[in-house]
């Protein structure tokens, strides 16, 4: 039997310990690291040096610490990014993404992707900056692994049309970038991709197996029949 | 009108006046920086002393809203209402500035130079309280029935449902200190409890403080029951199409609101001005009535921090099914607390009544909740989960 309103006062403990905490210890402040990665000779001064220089609001060197979510980033395994795309063009974050800011056109030939298999991949590949949330539906939606968050939060742009639109190939980073900037999340999906891909191979070698061993219980059925047959003859 | 007359009544208004909205200012920067602190951010803290680059803790951050707002364009939607767009925020502040003269307060120098203690030293001044803090509601209707606005009309009519029935359990758990004052004068339920006698400490009088203090959150639209402002459901309810110093109005009423319920829960559960030390220093009894209205905003703050908002079957269901129900309950058990002890003085008694009340009150309270957890349903989803 829990006392009545007991909960109220278990988070009103834990508010009451993140605001003594905040005065005293300085790693709390996780949300507030200012452009912890460039030194400060380098900041910005004004808003006219946004985007200081071409290419760089999508640099990979502007992120801020592992627990940073801001925007969905395409995946790719080690190699050419279009020739190891993880995305099937299968469509399921354009229909689940709430906002609605994902535009994906289906290729119409099938492409070799990293495991040697042919799957069709996006020709297309839009995602709208001004439209984006940032909920990470589409990361929970994902059945290949193609589809993660970014920590990237220069986004602005003076092309309030063409700058807000995130091209496929802009949104394409490699494996080794998302394990850069989120090393915990990246570890526990690739442990869980392998494993599954393992489950997943031997599910199907059990499963030829047992084919097999049919195959040969049927043959020696077969082979007994005929014999007995010969035995009655 | 005489010259002695005008004095007493600048005397009396003019602290209320200068006091509550200077408080008001602090108190919206101390909102900020605690729930900065809850998430683990700073807060305000660029703003201090113009063209330096001294913060102060962001101290002047209020002063520079309160500029901004001034200055902001006053922007009236074209198919509103013009007359009652107008009149909703004005109408809003009135009612809360006019509670504040209830209140006890005991202004040293009022008491030096004419003997008045307080604005209006009425006989029935609860009930006047509650009957001018209703005045509140309307405004809160008008602005959103003359924005012209699905969203304002929506906040505003959330504000009356939620408003009118936390009036109930407000009032009904401030009629437990009447009984035992035996006064509906806020002067005389301040003295009863001279000397550490606050009515919080006896068991009904906790029980009252706690729905007070809850329907006092949802009077004043605070949350976890600001549900006539949800930013998530209706951007900003009733007040979606102001701007400017209308919108400074609005917030205004709704911070001096505030202090002015908790003003009334100090009256009427924590002793007013009571404190130690007053007998060196009468003048203290201020500080500690603001002392204590602080310290009740401090936990509004703290709740905001924490709590996250109700849905509105949850806010309607909590209001009727539970508070009125114990509040009630309360005032049964507190008339025979006191028809007991009169009959039977003595310690034995009293034991026995201050046991009674606690035991039958926390079992009454957790029924109340029992029987809203059978009832309700498993809420069914469509998409989620």
């Amino acid at each position: 039997m829990s006392i009545l309103g007991g909960g109220i006062f278990k988070g009103m403990a834990v508010t009451l310990r993140n605001f003594v905490g905040s005065y005293f210890s300085k790693e709390r402040f996780i949300t507030t690291n200012e452009y912890s990665w460039r030194p400060e000779s380098e900041l910005p001064q004004s808003i006219g040096d946004y985007p200081k220089e071409e290419g760089e609001q999508l640099s990979d060197t502007t992120t801020v610490n592992h627990y940073s979510r801001n925007f969905p980033m395409l995946l790719h395994d080690t190699g050419e990014p279009m020739d190891t795309i993880r995305c099937v063009a299968c469509q399921i974050c354009e229909r689940e993404c709430p906002p609605q800011c994902i535009y994906i056109e289906k290729s119409t030939e099938k492409k070799e992707n990293a495991d040697g298999k042919p799957q069709f991949y996006p020709a297309k590949f839009d995602i709208d900056v001004s439209v984006c949330m940032s909920c990470q539906i589409c990361v929970e939606v994902c059945p290949f692994d193609a589809i993660v968050m970014n920590s990237q939060f220069e986004l602005s742009t003076p092309d309030r049309f063409g700058g807000l639109l995130v091209r496929r190939d802009d949104l394409l980073k490699s494996n080794d970038y998302y394990h850069k900037i989120h090393p915990q999340e990246a570890a526990t999906r690739d442990e869980r991709m392998a494993a599954d891909k393992a489950a997943k191979e031997a599910k199907k070698k059990a499963a030829a197996e047992k084919a097999k061993a049919a195959a040969e219980a049927k043959a020696a059925a077969a082979e007994a029949a005929n014999e007995s047959k010969e035995d009655t003859e | 009108m005489s010259l002695e007359l005008i004095k007493d009544i600048l005397l009396a208004t003019v602290p209320l006046l200068v006091i509550f909205p200077s408080l008001f200012a602090f108190t919206t920067w101390m909102e900020r920086k605690a729930l900065a602190r809850i998430q683990n951010r700073i807060g305000p803290n660029k703003i201090g002393i113009p063209c330096t680059r001294i913060g102060l803790f962001g101290l002047g951050q209020p002063a520079a809203d309160g500029i901004k707002m001034i200055f902001k364009e006053d922007i009236v939607p074209r198919g509103a209402d013009k007359l009652f767009h107008l009149l909703a925020p004005i109408l809003a502040l009135i009612p809360a500035m006019l509670i504040l003269c209830f209140l006890p307060l005991e202004f040293p120098w009022g008491k030096f130079m004419s003997g008045q203690v307080q604005a209006f030293l009425l006989d029935s001044a609860v009930i006047f309280f509650f009957a001018i803090s209703g005045l509140a509601t309307l405004a809160i209707f008008m602005a959103g029935w003359a924005s012209r606005n699905k969203y304002s009309l929506l906040g505003g009519m959330r504000a009356v449902a939620q408003m009118v029935s936390y009036e109930i359990p407000l009032v009904l758990s401030a009629v437990v200190v009447v009984m035992m004052a035996g006064s509906l004068n806020a002067k005389e339920i301040a003295d009863v409890q001279t000397g550490f006698n606050w009515f919080v400490l006896t068991p009904w009088g906790l029980a009252a403080f706690i729905v007070f203090f809850v329907a006092a959150l949802a009077e004043t639209n605070r949350s976890p029951f600001d549900l006539p402002e949800a930013e998530s459901e209706i951007i900003a309810g009733y007040f979606t199409e102001y701007s400017g110093f209308k919108f400074a109005l609005f917030f205004l009423g709704e911070y001096i609101a505030m202090f002015a319920i908790s003003g009334l829960a100090v009256t009427l559960f924590l002793g007013a001005g009571d404190g130690p030390f007053l007998a060196v220093a009468p003048w203290l009894s201020v500080v500690w009535f603001i002392a204590k209205i602080f310290g009740l905003i401090a936990v509004m703050i703290w709740l905001r921090g924490t709590l996250p908002r109700l849905r509105v079957d949850q806010l309607m269901a909590f209001a009727w099914k539970f508070l009125l129900p114990l509040s009630i309950f309360n005032i049964l058990l507190a008339g025979m607390s006191h028809h007991v002890t009169v009959a039977y003085p003595g310690t034995t008694a009293q034991v026995v009544t201050w046991t009674v009340s606690l035991v039958g009150m926390y079992v009454m309270a957790k029924g109340l909740d029992k029987i809203s957890r059978s009832t309700a349903k498993p809420r069914e989803y469509l998409y989620a989960e």
